[in-house]
């Protein structure tokens, strides 16, 4: 977990009116914007009475305060900087400070990781105009699992049924957990059971370790629908909070796929239904452990080397 | 995905279940079915009917399989022609893209394994359909089971199940007398399941103009191990024979297409069951998979729990030895067919071609 990169927020979630507090597991973290642009990520507490920092506020110099008693913090360095109330400019030691994670921006989505040094992720080029942000009460590894066995349990892509057959059962593919769905358009058709073939499918490529999920629907001929990010990050008390982002491709052909456009075509469940959750049986999912195990063993080892 | 090996021929085969049975009853009980990936053996991926000129998209194993006609032949290629041969081809498939293919018995029967020791004579013998295809559109159609192939087959080939959970369809357990009887070589394993004065087929009994209490029954199971193909064949007295291609075609470990054909040629064209008995199917597969479901995740793992066992389970006991053998056969690198699966099996499920 800690040399992972969490999306944590949408860029539009994050500015310099007021700070918000975001987790990743246990560790809460207060994320703001300076007058530059520039995301800043630091423990959600001060080290002077634990206050959470984001019940501050972002100064015009771009450093946060806390609500509390006024201690100020530079964003990149999480170093001490002000206490209001001394009146002097004494300079602070290096211990005063709140820890500062690294941040990265990029594709609509601000990441954090938790080892400040931690090399920069990749960049993501392309931001999707359609987002959301919901917060499940499921752990991730949980989330991820029902994801993976049903997606209608956690999103909907509109006049999209997903079935429970799969081209391609989860396996890696460069570095990632892939598995493609058989999905049919809704309504009135041959049950899904009983179908020779079905017209869509829903591709969905995983971070092993955070669980960022690429998705693609597309049809039988081979042609994209849609795409969506999904990013599920465990929270506080087994929380998941869940952003995303999508996009319609322009060009579709057939009814049924220019009817995406027409209304919300992609969302994210804010709660699960636990009864179908309860009896969902483990399928595509059984084996994502211990390929995540293989995947994460692998990269330690290159590393290493 | 998978690599493929060169097949080493050897002739020092020994019977898995008659060996040693200490070994045959430890291997019965170490069945993951989840965990075996059978290569080089023809898939019946898809109905002939079903491969026009616009790609259809299947899977073995996840492996994709993209058919097609180019003309009047059936081709069947790792990547959709829209697409193109990728950069990251198998070694399923040839310099092209493309896998072996073979039209019979109305079926596009597609290789998975290694190209070169894709050979005709592989394909099973199913004597009661047509060579060249062509049974109507009625007698044919898909049905899919939610659970590994093998858990499929395991549950076909011990038919006791039918009389509870198909007792609606195919009849219960009440009969004076029930003998099982298995066979098996290398690749293939039968079963023959003869009942003395069974409580007739509900099926028959109300479209099949079977009109008195009880029937004679030989119900026949030959699974193709290597291909998850099933001969389904049932002789009924009084009634009219029973036909049924089962092939389960492992689309992923725990998924499986079944593409079924059922012959009722036999049956008098003014008799309802030559039409309403293949659609029994739908029926069927539904009660199947609502038991086959939830077991499957439970065979994914090994379980150090034991499975108890009747004399009624022979077969699928044998069923799982034999695959296990020939996954262990295959994981040395030995691929080779020490039995002619092609030659005609008519004699030995009793098929007497009426």
């Amino acid at each position: 977990m800690a040399e992972a990169w969490w999306a944590v927020a949408r860029s539009e979630e994050v500015t310099s009116a007021k700070p918000i507090n975001v987790d990743i597991g246990d560790q809460p973290i207060v994320l703001w914007r300076d007058q530059q642009g520039a995301v800043h990520a630091l423990e959600d507490r001060c080290p002077h009475r634990r206050t959470p920092l984001s019940l501050g506020c972002v100064l015009g110099n771009g450093m946060i305060q806390c609500g509390y008693h006024g201690w100020t913090y530079d964003g990149a360095t999480g170093h001490l900087k002000d206490i209001p109330n001394l009146k002097s400019d004494v300079k602070f030691p290096a211990l005063y400070r709140a820890i500062p994670f690294a941040v990265a921006e990029s594709g609509g989505f601000v990441r954090v990781c938790l080892d400040a040094k931690a090399p920069a992720p990749l960049l993501v080029a392309k931001t999707l105009p359609l987002s959301g942000t919901v917060n499940v009460a499921l752990e991730h590894e949980h989330y991820i699992a029902a994801l993976f066995d049903d997606p209608s349990l956690v999103l909907a892509i509109k006049g999209v049924r997903f079935t429970p057959y799969l081209l391609a059962e989860l396996a890696e593919h460069e570095g990632k957990l892939v598995l493609e769905r058989s999905c049919q358009w809704a309504g009135f058709h041959w049950p899904s059971p009983f179908s020779s073939d079905f017209p869509i499918t829903l591709r969905i490529a995983t971070d092993p370790v955070t669980g960022e999920c690429d998705l693609l629907l597309r049809d039988d001929g081979f042609r994209p629908l849609l795409f969506a990010t999904l990013a599920p990050v465990p929270a506080a008390r087994g929380v998941t909070q869940i952003r995303w982002r999508a996009t319609l491709e322009d060009n579709r052909h057939g009814m049924r796929a220019k009817l995406l456009g027409a209304g919300t075509p992609f969302s994210v469940h804010s709660t699960i239904d636990g009864a179908a959750l309860r009896v969902l049986k483990p399928s595509a999912s059984i084996h994502a452990a211990t390929l995540r195990n293989e995947i994460t063993a692998r990269s330690a080892q290159t590393s290493a080397a | 995905m998978l690599d493929v090996k060169d097949a080493a021929i050897t002739d020092d085969y020994i019977d898995p279940v008659t060996a040693d049975p200490r070994e045959f009853a430890a291997k019965v009980n170490a069945w993951v079915p989840h965990d075996i990936v059978l290569k080089d053996a023809w898939f019946p991926l898809a109905h002939s009917f079903a491969i026009t000129e616009k790609p259809v998209r299947r899977a073995i194993y996840s492996q994709p399989y993209f058919l097609w006609r180019e003309g009047k032949t059936a081709v069947a290629a790792e990547f959709h022609p829209s697409e193109g041969l990728q950069g990251g081809k198998s070694e399923f498939t040839d310099a092209a893209g493309r896998y072996p293919v073979i039209e019979k018995y109305g079926y596009a029967w597609c290789w998975f394994g290694n190209p070169a020791n894709a050979a005709p004579e592989h394909i099973p013998s199913l004597p009661y359909l047509p060579e060249d295809g062509g049974l109507p559109l009625h007698m044919l159609g898909t049905v899919r089971f939610d659970c590994t192939a093998p858990l499929s087959l395991e549950n076909l080939i011990d038919l006791t199940h039918a009389d509870f959970l198909h007792a609606d369809v195919v009849g219960d357990e009440k009969m004076d007398k029930e003998t099982v009887e298995v066979f098996h070589d290398s690749e293939t394993i039968t079963m023959v399941r003869t009942c003395v004065n069974k409580s007739v087929a509900p099926i028959m009994r109300r479209f099949g103009g079977v009109k008195v209490d009880v029937q004679q029954v030989r119900q026949v199971i030959r699974i193709y191990l290597r291909s998850h193909a099933a001969i389904a064949y049932g002789r009924f007295s009084p009634g009219d024979n029973v036909q049924l291609f089962h092939p389960c075609v492992p689309e992923t470990r725990d998924r499986t297409r079944l593409d079924y054909a059922i012959n009722t040629r036999n049956v008098k064209k003014t008799n309802l069951f030559r039409y309403l008995m293949p659609k029994a199917s739908y029926k069927v597969s539904r009660q199947d998979s609502y038991m086959t479901s939830p077991q499957s995740p439970r065979y994914m793992q090994p379980e150090k729990r034991k499975d108890l066992h009747s004399p009624l389970d022979e077969a699928g006991q044998k069923y799982r030895v034999l695959m296990l053998a020939l996954a262990e056969r295959q994981a040395r690198g030995d691929f080779a067919y020490h039995v002619n699966v092609s030659a005609d099996c008519s004699e030995i499920i009793g098929y007497d071609g009426k």
